[in-house]
């Protein structure tokens, strides 16, 4: 039994994979820009510190040399030497921005900004409130030692990756809780047909039987045409039988690969769904190259009966189904109802039916599409609403 | 008679070798207490960049007042306040032109070792 809920649980793994895959994208991206937008502003913050930091101790500087500046003004005449300091060179700047005289090593001055970084250095700009010696702005250059940003960017590093792997955990509880539903329902619906199948074998059976051993010749022409409905009816209600098998209980089975003349396999299938197509006057158009392919009969054998059994379901009335098989590809096209252009990316997904007019389960092409995959096969899909639908293999 | 024709022509040929700034300005400066050096770094104290400080000297040659003074109270008192030269003495081109030999001559741009 937890076999069974285990291969049921495995089988929609995939779709809820995929969702949760999607869904940690999206919210690990949007994760990352928040704690980008996050270091960015931390990173700024850190910056303003260690500026505010350097500003007392570059203000302490302007001061002291402002006095001197003074005393060079008033002494002008007798000395014209600048004063200078080992701690910091400076400049002066007059109202028009005008240098009057330079120690800096960055001559690039920024004069609306009170402090800032340029070039490895720091730049700190005093406006004097006596211009001594023509001077409105004196500007004290010091080394700019970055230790901070280091220290800084090892910290966004650090709890960078430290908080996405938190946030990325959480969004994985989450998405769990979110798909908690879906993932309770396709497991309900699968049980539900695993059971089904298994209480339709037996009943199944016997009317395919007898309808087998009937001897038509002793039947008057009413009855022969009742049993012919209940031929079809119970040929489609065995297709859906074979799928849903397949879904439950072999498609875990290992492969049984040998070579295979596909030509065969789709004489046989048109033969056996010949009944079918004739009940809606749909006509065969088949042209087969005779192809080897290393598969699985079973495997194959869903994969052209699901393919002929949607041509046959989604056909009109009078219409014809087209099956070309060369080396390299197989195509069946039929005349009928076709699928809208957006809805062809999602005809593979499980218990997806864009008919509801028709039966079924809407399993018929994931199960294709989960055979063409494990045979590494492509399939393309062209459809014409109310012109017709053409798949092609190609392998 | 030869002498003083000399002596005339001496004269006038100084007078007329002086520039503007010279014959406008330190022929009556010579006389203050403050130097013209020292008057020239009050400006740019007040009023900083060069063309501040010659719009600043400009209206004050015109305009002159005890607020619009670059000289401590004490000297506007002790000396008091020079007298607007008017246009006719001392036209508005021959003004800016001494105002700039007086900027040439004193500025700390090229000066500060």
């Amino acid at each position: 039994m937890l076999a069974l809920k285990n291969r049921v649980t495995n089988s929609i793994l995939n779709s809820e994979r995929k969702s949760l895959l999607r869904f940690l994208t999206l919210y690990i991206l949007m994760s990352t820009v928040v704690i980008l937008l996050l270091s960015i502003f931390y990173y700024q913050y850190q910056d303003k510190l260690n500026l505010a930091n350097h500003r007392t101790q570059l203000s302490t500087y302007a001061h002291e040399l402002i006095r001197r500046l003074k005393q060079t003004h008033h002494f002008f005449d007798q000395s014209q030497i600048y004063p200078r300091d080992n701690r910091f060179k400076s400049a002066i700047y007059d109202m028009e921005y005008i240098n009057i005289f330079s120690l800096l090593d960055e001559k690039k001055v920024y004069f609306h900004k009170e402090i800032y970084r340029i070039n490895s250095k720091i730049h700190f700009i005093k406006v004097l409130d006596n211009y001594y010696l023509g001077a409105k702005y004196l500007v004290i250059e010091v080394d700019d030692i970055d230790d901070w940003i280091d220290e800084t960017l090892r910290n966004i590093i650090l709890y960078g990756v430290i908080i996405l792997l938190l946030l990325a955990l959480f969004g994985l509880y989450l998405a769990r809780l979110f798909l908690k539903p879906m993932r309770d329902y396709i497991m309900l619906l699968d049980t539900f047909i695993k059971d089904t199948t298994h209480e339709l074998n037996t009943p199944l059976s016997a009317i395919m039987a007898n309808i087998e051993m009937m001897d038509r010749e002793v039947m008057v022409e009413k009855n022969i045409k009742k049993l012919h409905r209940i031929n079809i009816a119970a040929k489609t209600v065995s297709n859906i039988y074979n799928d849903l098998t397949y879904l439950t209980l072999k498609r875990e089975k290992t492969s049984q690969n040998i070579d295979i003349d596909i030509r065969d396999i789709i004489y046989n299938r048109v033969e056996y769904f010949d009944i079918l197509a004739s009940s809606k006057k749909i006509e065969f158009r088949v042209d087969l190259d005779s192809v080897i392919v290393y598969i699985d009969r079973e495997k194959i054998t869903r994969v052209v009966d699901n393919l002929i059994s949607n041509a046959i379901k989604y056909n009109r009335r009078g219409g014809f189904i087209e099956i070309e098989l060369r080396e390299k590809y197989l195509s069946i096209s039929d005349s009928g109802i076709g699928i809208e252009e957006s809805k062809i990316p999602y005809i593979f997904d499980r218990y997806m039916r864009f008919n509801q007019s028709e039966g079924g389960f809407g399993i018929g092409l994931n199960i294709v599409k989960d055979i063409l995959n494990e045979y590494h096969i492509s399939i393309e899909v062209y459809s014409k609403i109310n012109k017709g639908t053409k798949m092609v293999l190609r392998w | 008679m030869v002498k003083k024709i000399f002596i005339s022509i001496f004269i006038i040929s100084t007078l007329y070798s002086q520039n503007i700034y010279e014959k406008s300005c330190v022929e009556c400066h010579k006389s203050l207490p403050a130097s013209l050096e020292r008057m020239f770094m009050n400006y740019l104290l007040v009023y900083s960049g060069e063309k501040n400080v010659k719009v600043g000297l400009f209206h004050y040659i015109r305009y002159p007042h005890k607020d619009t003074s670059v000289m401590s109270k004490l000297f506007i008192d002790t000396i008091g306040l020079k007298k607007a030269i008017p246009r006719y003495k001392l036209s508005d081109k021959e003004l800016k032109k001494a105002i700039n030999i007086y900027w040439e001559k004193y500025k700390v741009i090229g000066k500060i070792k």
